[in-house]
């Protein structure tokens, strides 16, 4: 400390001799542009996280919505149809969609009235609001996992996407039918560089399409990505199994983790007594907030799945979770003991209330808030967790929700890592409307929490 | 949990007070018109107190009358509130306190294996020196003790009475579901009196329970003792001197952990037996 | 503290002021069952040691510890086994490095402007946002990393493999970011104003005071967040298995695949070896590694932070 405190103290006694010369002025000068240029150095750290923050927000939100060039299958019409035609969607859209195939209206009538044909078509089919069409924007469509998906391209790769047709196109030149020649003739005389053209070609892009085909702005995060069960097929694979799968292990998170984190750290603030046993409980603890999260998921696998013969069930999973989070869930609980001012235990004590109703009297009903919006931020932590729960049974194709405890399961991150690890350029959309929803459901996670902490703040 | 509020600091300080000459600890207390074994309702008898290794009590004796107001006066440090405290067995909170001697109530020693501390508090009430009401409503600060007992009778009556004895009745009487904390601190004082009189204990100690009021609501408060003496013996710690003038019928002097000097309050402030006694009530230190 | 005068019982149930046996069980009971809570991480623990020692163990006693340290051939889920750690700690070693040189600058130069210079309304937006940062969940990292970053990297530098370290070192870095700078953030600013009226009473600058004054006082706290993103980092699992790749590679150019150990943890513990066979152990082995490396980190930044928290308290 010493030695870094003489430079500056060197530097001050210059200036007291007499009125400041004009090196030294310079030199101040100097000193005060470098303060002001360092300013704006550390400054740039926080710019960069501010913007890599937006800039990941975005490119997951811009990545939820592709253009689509389909060839329906034999089972879909490849109709579209107005959204005011069948305003509440479903239903009303597929018996559109079986006139359109040409079924007579008692063929609709029965088909409609056959649980067993419904129930096919929700595994196959969904019906989806695009945002456009060749007719028109906001249109019905009904797709099916045995539609083809010709093309794929991004929001903002249209005019990529024809430089690369038209140079397909210009390298047989011979070869090409009249039609062809027509379009690649339209291509050349495209401007397919400018940075702003990018939806004026969506004209053009239409025009590239053959006989049985359809252009789709398709939406990949919509209602119906919610509802759905897990499928082979980006474009008919929903989240549902996933949702469900996460809201069972976060429920009996809660349910193992509220009690025990909350009971070790009254247990820690309140009762514990000063010695060596508690000090090691407190290191202990705080060690454990620091092992990496894959390190739970190998515990998961050795104790719960193997040892303990649970399995890769929901059940290992939340119990992994469980452990995975406790240190943080008591760190806070026992923040927010603390907070509670020791005048409140003294009046309990000083009224004759033992230990145990000094701690469920006064001080749990004012440290909730603390408490929970705790547990909330420590779920929300769980909520993301991938890595562990790979290990203990969170990965591969899981086709229906889970139905209780003990059933095979998938979780929302860990679907997301599936969806990404097929590589392929449909399920990477559908992994980004699945991290869209994951992200949706953190922040009102952290909201709620934000708002529970200012509701409970008190000044004592 | 609690910290202890003594430290070490003020013993050296304290003499320099005094003056060259050091302390005696091993004098006998003074005393004036001392009350008798049967006349007190709770006795101390040579009772010893540490924090760890520092002695913070010193063979104190002292007999506190039934239905009188015993205040304990002293420089701070001098171990008044470690005494009051010591009476419903608050300092057991700290664990490193430790003690011997003897304070006996109603012919139980309450330091006695038997004694469970938590009986003795229910029966011997606390105010503390910064109001501290619960963040619950005025009704249940004042029913909060009665329900720790599983208090069997009428409670609304129960509060009532403790409220009107309280003196805060007719304020409260209308905003008994609004918070403690809403009042003001004269106020909150006084519900803080009202919820140690719901336990209806026989003894209330008050350690300093004006010194974060005002002149006004400090007043109301001590007005109040004097009401109150009617039903309960009123243990009072305070550093001021006018305070314990007014309102106690018998102070004890307390320096350095040691009792110096306890008798009728006039005396010990008209009369002062002990030079250390009398240059304390003199305002020459402390 | 207490004594025991005979007799005192009864008297003492005569006027109520005895124990009673009820009170006495109930409170106790709740006791325990708090301390049990307690006991749960204590249990943990012990689980973690033993689940990873138990197999290692069994690994060990096949490979030669030689071996495992000292080749550098990493391949024990293909036929032709081979145990060298040495690809697995290289590709951790340079990912975390990629991220420590970004990460870790960045991360104290917005906790100095947050601590010295940013005002309170700047400080109240940017915090959240930080948070924001740290929670995103690294799933979502590693997607970013795969699908936007590396295309970028690999539009900007010729050569780099589809799956590389530098994306994955480059979210990295911003995963580290907010620990960093919450941790000295609060060191910056628990420097006492003594010391910076001391600083500034003899004529230094801002720039001279933070430099000279602030960082050097704030010094252990600053490196116990540096430790404690270096472990986080090396710990971290998502970014690495997607945008870093899973062939071990022991190579030191940065725009080739390489493997991680926690890559390769999750790769072998989603694969379908056998229970009980080399190439499942193989796992518990590295898992052991990472465990050790990452419990002296943070035992390490406790050291240091508790040297820090004794100067000024």
């Amino acid at each position: 400390m010493k030695a870094s405190l003489s430079a500056p103290a060197g530097a001050a006694r210059r200036p007291g001799k007499r009125l400041v010369s004009a090196e030294e002025a310079r030199r101040l000068a100097a000193r005060t542009r470098a303060g002001r240029i360092f300013a704006v150095v550390t400054f740039i750290p926080v710019v960069l996280a501010v913007a890599l923050v937006g800039v990941l927000l975005l490119d997951t939100l811009l990545d939820t919505v592709s253009w689509q060039i389909v060839e329906p299958s034999s089972s879909t019409s490849g109709e579209s149809f107005p959204w005011s035609a069948a305003p509440l969607g479903g239903r009303e859209v597929i018996r559109l969609d079986l006139a359109a195939q040409g079924e007579t209206p008692e063929d609709v009538q029965a088909f409609m009235n056959d649980p067993e044909e419904l129930r096919l078509f929700e595994a196959r089919g969904r019906i989806e609001l695009m945002w456009r069409t060749e007719d028109g924007p906001f249109r019905w469509v009904v797709t099916n996992s045995r539609d083809d998906s010709v093309a794929d391209i991004g929001l903002f790769g249209v005019n990529a996407y024809l430089s690369e047709l038209r140079g397909e196109l210009a390298e047989d030149v011979e070869d090409l039918d009249p039609a062809e020649g027509g379009l690649l003739g339209r291509l050349q005389g495209a401007d397919l560089d400018g940075l702003f053209n990018r939806f004026a070609n969506i004209g053009l892009l239409s025009s590239t399409l053959g006989e049985d085909q359809n252009l789709y702005l398709n939406p990949w995060l919509d209602l119906s990505f919610l509802t759905k069960n897990a499928s082979r097929t980006p474009v008919v694979a929903g989240l549902k199994v996933a949702l469900l799968g996460t809201l069972w292990v976060m429920g009996l998170v809660i349910l193992i983790t509220l009690p025990t984190g909350v009971g070790a750290a009254i247990y820690l603030e309140e009762y514990a007594p000063e010695n060596r046993f508690s000090r090691l409980l407190e290191l202990n603890i705080r060690n454990l907030a620091g092992v990496p999260s894959i390190v739970y998921g190998i515990l998961g696998l050795y104790v719960f799945v193997r040892l303990a013969q649970i399995g890769p069930t929901i059940l290992s999973a939340a119990l992994t979770l469980s452990l995975l989070v406790l240190p943080v869930v008591i760190i806070a609980a026992r923040e927010a003991i603390r907070a509670v001012p020791s005048t409140l235990r003294q009046a309990s004590y000083g009224l004759g209330a033992t230990k145990w109703q000094t701690v469920s009297e006064v001080v749990l009903p004012n440290a909730v808030g603390g408490i929970v919006t705790g547990v909330i931020l420590a779920i929300a932590r769980a909520i993301g967790e991938t890595a562990p729960l790979l290990l203990v049974g969170a990965v591969g194709f899981i086709a229906y929700p889970p139905n209780g405890p003990f059933s095979r399961y998938t979780v929302i991150p860990s679907q997301i890592y599936n969806w990404i690890a097929e590589n392929d350029v449909e399920f990477a959309h559908v992994a980004s409307a699945g991290i869209i929803v994951l992200l949706a459901l953190l922040f009102v996670l952290y909201g709620v929490a934000f708002y529970l902490r200012r509701r409970f703040e008190r000044s004592w | 949990m609690t910290t202890p509020t003594v430290s070490t600091e003020p013993n050296t300080r304290a003499n320099t007070h005094v003056g060259a000459k050091p302390f005696d600890l091993s004098q006998p207390s003074v005393r004036t018109a001392p009350v008798s074994d049967e006349h007190a309702v709770v006795s101390i008898k040579d009772f010893n107190l540490w924090y760890g290794n520092f002695q913070a009590l010193h063979h104190v004796s002292l007999n506190i009358p039934k239905n009188q107001v015993t205040a304990l006066i002293g420089a701070s440090g001098c171990g008044k509130s470690t005494l009051l405290r010591a009476i419903n067995r608050m300092n057991d909170l700290i664990p490193i306190v430790k003690t011997d001697g003897t304070i006996t109530y109603e012919g139980v020693d309450l330091y006695d294996r038997a004694v469970d501390p938590v009986e003795v508090r229910r029966r011997v009430g606390m105010v503390f020196q910064k109001p501290n009401p619960f963040p619950k409503s005025v009704f249940d600060n004042v029913a909060f003790g009665p329900r720790l007992n599983a208090y069997k009778g009428d409670l609304n009556a129960l509060v009532e009475k403790s409220l009107k004895r309280a003196a805060l009745w007719e304020e409260v009487k209308d905003k008994l579901k609004g918070s403690g904390l809403g009042l003001s601190g004269g106020q909150q004082q006084r519900l803080c009196i009202a919820r140690a009189m719901a336990t209806e204990p026989d003894i209330i100690l008050m350690d300093e329970p004006t010194s974060a009021l005002d002149p006004m609501s400090t007043d109301r408060i001590e007005g109040l003792i004097h009401e109150i003496k009617e039903h309960y013996t009123v243990v009072i710690v305070t550093h001021n001197m006018q305070q314990a003038g007014r309102v106690s019928d018998r102070t004890a002097f307390m320096h350095l952990g040691v009792l110096i000097e306890e008798g009728p309050t006039d005396q010990i402030f008209t009369n002062p037996k002990h030079e250390m006694t009398e240059r304390y009530v003199e305002g020459r230190f402390g | 503290m207490e004594r025991k005068t005979p007799g005192m019982l009864g008297r003492a149930r005569a006027v109520g002021l005895n124990k009673r046996a009820d009170r006495r069980v109930g409170e106790a009971v709740i006791g325990t069952l708090l301390l049990l809570c307690a006991l749960v991480s204590v249990v943990t623990t012990v689980a973690v040691v033993y689940s990873i020692a138990e197999e290692t163990f069994q690994f060990f006693r096949e490979v030669s510890v030689v071996e495992f340290f000292t080749s550098r051939v990493w391949t024990p889920l293909f036929e032709n086994q081979n145990f060298g750690i040495a690809p697995l700690v290289l590709g951790t070693l340079m990912v975390t490095s990629i991220a420590c040189v970004i990460g870790l600058p960045l991360g104290l130069g917005a906790a100095i402007y947050l601590a010295e210079f940013a005002g309170d309304r700047t400080r109240r937006t940017v915090t959240p946002i930080l948070e924001v940062l740290a929670g995103i969940p690294t799933v979502a990292l590693g997607y970013f990393a795969l699908l936007f970053v590396t295309p970028v990297i690999r539009d900007l530098i010729p050569g780099v493999n589809l799956f590389n370290p530098l994306s994955a070192g480059f979210v990295m870095a911003f995963l580290i970011l907010p620990t960093v700078t919450s941790i000295s953030v609060d060191s910056l600013r628990a420097v006492p104003r003594s010391l910076r009226e001391a600083g500034y009473g003899l004529g230094a600058s801002k720039f001279e005071l933070i430099t000279r004054v602030v960082v050097p006082a704030a010094l252990s706290g600053i490196i116990a967040s540096f430790i404690l993103a270096i472990s986080r980092a090396i710990g971290e699992t998502m970014i690495v298995t997607l945008a870093s790749g899973g062939r071990p590679n022991f190579t030191f150019d940065p725009r080739q695949e390489m493997a991680t150990m926690t890559a390769f943890i999750v790769q072998a513990g989603t694969g379908d070896q056998a229970a009980g066979s080399l190439g499942a152990r193989s796992l518990y082995a590295v898992a052991a590694v990472l465990f050790t490396i990452t419990l002296v980190l943070n035992i390490l930044s406790q050291q240091v932070v508790r040297r820090f928290s004794e100067k000024y308290e």
